[in-house]
């Protein structure tokens, strides 16, 4: 495993080790004081980390191609998408007053109806706006796989998961579209953009699968799959959310699955970690040749 | 232009005529150089690009597709040079460079090319 790679994931564990110690004291108690301290504290520190760290590895992997490249779009797209979960991961923290610096975000409250509140707004741009951001990225790289015919045809299970995915989305919008005549706020009416665009996220993670599987191993197709895992992970802590919304997974459950983000996390930032890894790879001396005349 | 012109004659010549007085310069070359030239080119061809056609594959070849094979594994993955190419086709820079730029970028093509051609 790459360098980088392996950081991000002794990270991530070393953070779950406290999480599964406050987690530890919640099943125990019952109460949620340390759990809220961890997540508030120290998961927020955690998003802004790894958010930070995937936004300044994309724009490093972004300067390695040059204007008339494709992928220098894909890279600057992936960039934008890190940088507004960054954004919205800050938004929220300093909505909820996590950060320490006093009450001043009070005044920065959005005013005009537009977003209910800060938290909302960092919603908006970490979510939805995020979403768009990578989906246009990862187009512009299937566009470039399909080129080299990487994308091969796709397996019934595959047709069975992009049907599931496209109906799961017209559900939701028929659920959202009757509430516009109570005359939702803009953020509001952003926010229920998030289940499409995950939407169109899981069928192009699906189509980067199948280019991943006619590669292999490798680095590039390393760097793909965690993406493809990313949404995925993101997918299941949407769908965890939805879960506990309808009351269907217990309280112990739903605590445990707030986990589920971190790995998402660590998964974005891998993914140019590995594609700098095989750039590197290119500029490392070590390599050593098969038959060196 | 007109004014410029009558200063300056030698805008009016032929662009033609301009370019064969260029090239003059390269006529006088020993005949020596060209043929060390045409050599290194012919040879660079050869590494550049393995048609089946040619015949057997050099050595100079076979160790430039080694290494390209342990590039390929190394960055995109083992499956990747069955998608690529036709079975039998030995891979060569030619055939492997688009995909290494396009998804490493030109600059580090540029780098692994050097590594390749090593020493050959």
């Amino acid at each position: 495993m790459h360098r980088l790679v392996r950081w991000i994931w002794i990270l991530l564990a070393l953070h779950l080790t406290l999480g599964m110690i406050a987690y530890g004291h919640f099943l125990v108690t019952g109460q949620y004081t340390l759990l809220g301290w961890y997540f508030g504290g120290l998961g927020t520190l955690f998003f802004v980390v790894m958010t930070a760290g995937e936004f300044c590895l994309a724009i490093i992997c972004r300067s390695w191609f040059d204007s008339d490249e494709p992928m220098r779009l894909a890279w600057g797209m992936i960039a934008c998408a890190a940088l507004a979960r960054l954004v919205g991961t800050l938004l929220r923290a300093i909505s909820d007053g996590h950060l320490p610096w006093g009450d001043w975000h009070r005044l920065l409250q959005p005013s005009g109806g537009l977003f209910v509140s800060l938290s909302q707004l960092g919603l908006v741009v970490g979510g939805p706006v995020s979403m768009a951001f990578l989906a246009v990225g990862l187009g512009r790289v299937l566009g470039i796989q399909r080129r080299f015919h990487l994308i091969s045809s796709l397996t019934r299970g595959d047709k069975t998961l992009l049907f599931l995915v496209v109906a799961f989305s017209i559900s939701q919008l028929a659920i959202n579209l009757p509430l516009l005549g109570n005359h939702p706020s803009l953020g509001t009416m952003l926010l229920w953009l998030s289940d499409p665009f995950l939407s169109l996220l899981l069928i192009e993670a699906i189509l980067v699968r199948r280019s991943v599987i006619r590669m292999g191993q490798g680095l590039v197709a390393k760097c793909w799959g965690m993406f493809v895992l990313a949404i995925l992970i993101t997918s299941a802590g949407d769908a965890s959310i939805w879960a506990a919304n309808h009351s269907l997974l217990s309280e112990r459950v739903t605590a445990l699955t707030w986990y589920i983000w971190f790995f998402a996390a660590a998964a974005f930032a891998s993914a140019p970690a590995y594609q700098l890894a095989a750039i590197a790879l290119t500029r490392h001396d070590a390599m050593h040749l098969p038959e060196t005349r | 232009m007109k004014l410029l012109e009558r200063w300056k004659p030698q805008f009016r010549r032929d662009p033609v005529q301009a370019a064969h007085d260029r090239n003059r310069g390269f006529e006088a070359a020993p005949a020596a150089g060209l043929h060390d030239l045409q050599t290194r080119l012919n040879h660079w061809s050869h590494l550049w690009s393995h048609d089946g056609q040619s015949g057997m594959p050099t050595e100079a070849q076979e160790i430039v597709a080694k290494r390209l094979s342990r590039w390929m594994d190394q960055c995109f993955g083992q499956h990747v040079q069955g998608t690529l190419r036709c079975k039998d086709d030995q891979i060569s820079l030619a055939s492997s460079t688009p995909i290494f730029t396009a998804f490493l970028g030109r600059r580090a093509t540029r780098e692994l090319s050097r590594r390749v051609l090593q020493d050959i």
